[in-house]
């Protein structure tokens, strides 16, 4: 189970509708106890892709080894990845799933018509070919 | 001896570290002495082949191995490799 507390959530959603109609991108960071992963930050990244990015995100692995480097020096452990899919349901696509890991969760947050509508969190499988539905807690408010 | 940062998800896989230092002369033989020492490493970084997983980068200190020599490339006392991933995708 993947919890996103309020701090994190408010940073990670304004990203997503800031960056929209395009996809956004970034680290979630926080702690781990036993099966429950506590999102307590958020670090919105820049989406690297050198196209069109109403439907594409990159990330450069040189930002990630920077919030992980942060997120060691506070004591805390980089635990996932966010973006977002614009006009679109938050799915874990073919193209998501051809260029994840499977060392993270992966939150994608669904925006449309610029405001957040829902989200969904995935750990895919390490041959990039299955990725399992994680239970996604975040604040409601 | 280098340090080896190893990534939050992989240190249940190396007896709870969050960085050993390992012996090695090139990255090659770092990473060997890493799935050496904690053998089930070695599936979340190489495949079947024995090839590194194409998601899995790895930098010397802050650069990336793939832009100096690769595999090959030296390391020295006190240097750190930390392990990447690449990540991307879209709708």
């Amino acid at each position: 189970m993947i919890k996103i507390g309020e701090t994190a959530w408010k940073a990670m959603v304004a990203h997503a509708e800031a960056k929209f109609p395009n996809e956004c991108c970034g680290a979630m960071i926080g702690s781990i106890d036993g099966d429950v992963k506590d999102v307590t930050l958020a670090q919105p990244l820049e989406n690297a892709y050198s196209g069109a990015q109403g439907a594409r995100y990159e990330l450069r692995p040189e930002d990630l080894l920077e919030a992980d480097k942060k997120a060691r020096a506070a004591g805390l452990d980089l635990i996932g990845i966010f973006h977002s899919h614009p006009d679109c349901d938050a799915y874990f696509s073919k193209t998501d799933l051809e260029n994840s890991c499977p060392w993270y969760s992966f939150v994608v947050l669904s925006v449309k018509g610029g405001k957040f509508d829902h989200a969904n969190s995935f750990l895919p499988n390490a041959e990039q070919t299955v990725a399992e539905k994680e239970e996604l807690i975040w604040p409601k408010s | 001896m280098a340090k080896v940062l190893i990534p939050t998800p992989l240190r249940q896989f190396a007896e709870k570290h969050d960085s050993v230092e390992l012996t090695g002369t090139t990255v090659a033989e770092v990473l060997a002495s890493l799935t050496q020492k904690f053998p089930d490493l070695r599936k979340q970084l190489f495949n079947d082949e024995g090839k590194m997983r194409s998601f899995v980068n790895v930098y010397l200190n802050d650069d990336d191995i793939r832009y100096l020599q690769k595999d090959a490339t030296p390391v020295a006392a006190g240097d750190t490799l930390s392990i990447v991933p690449s990540i991307a995708g879209g709708v």
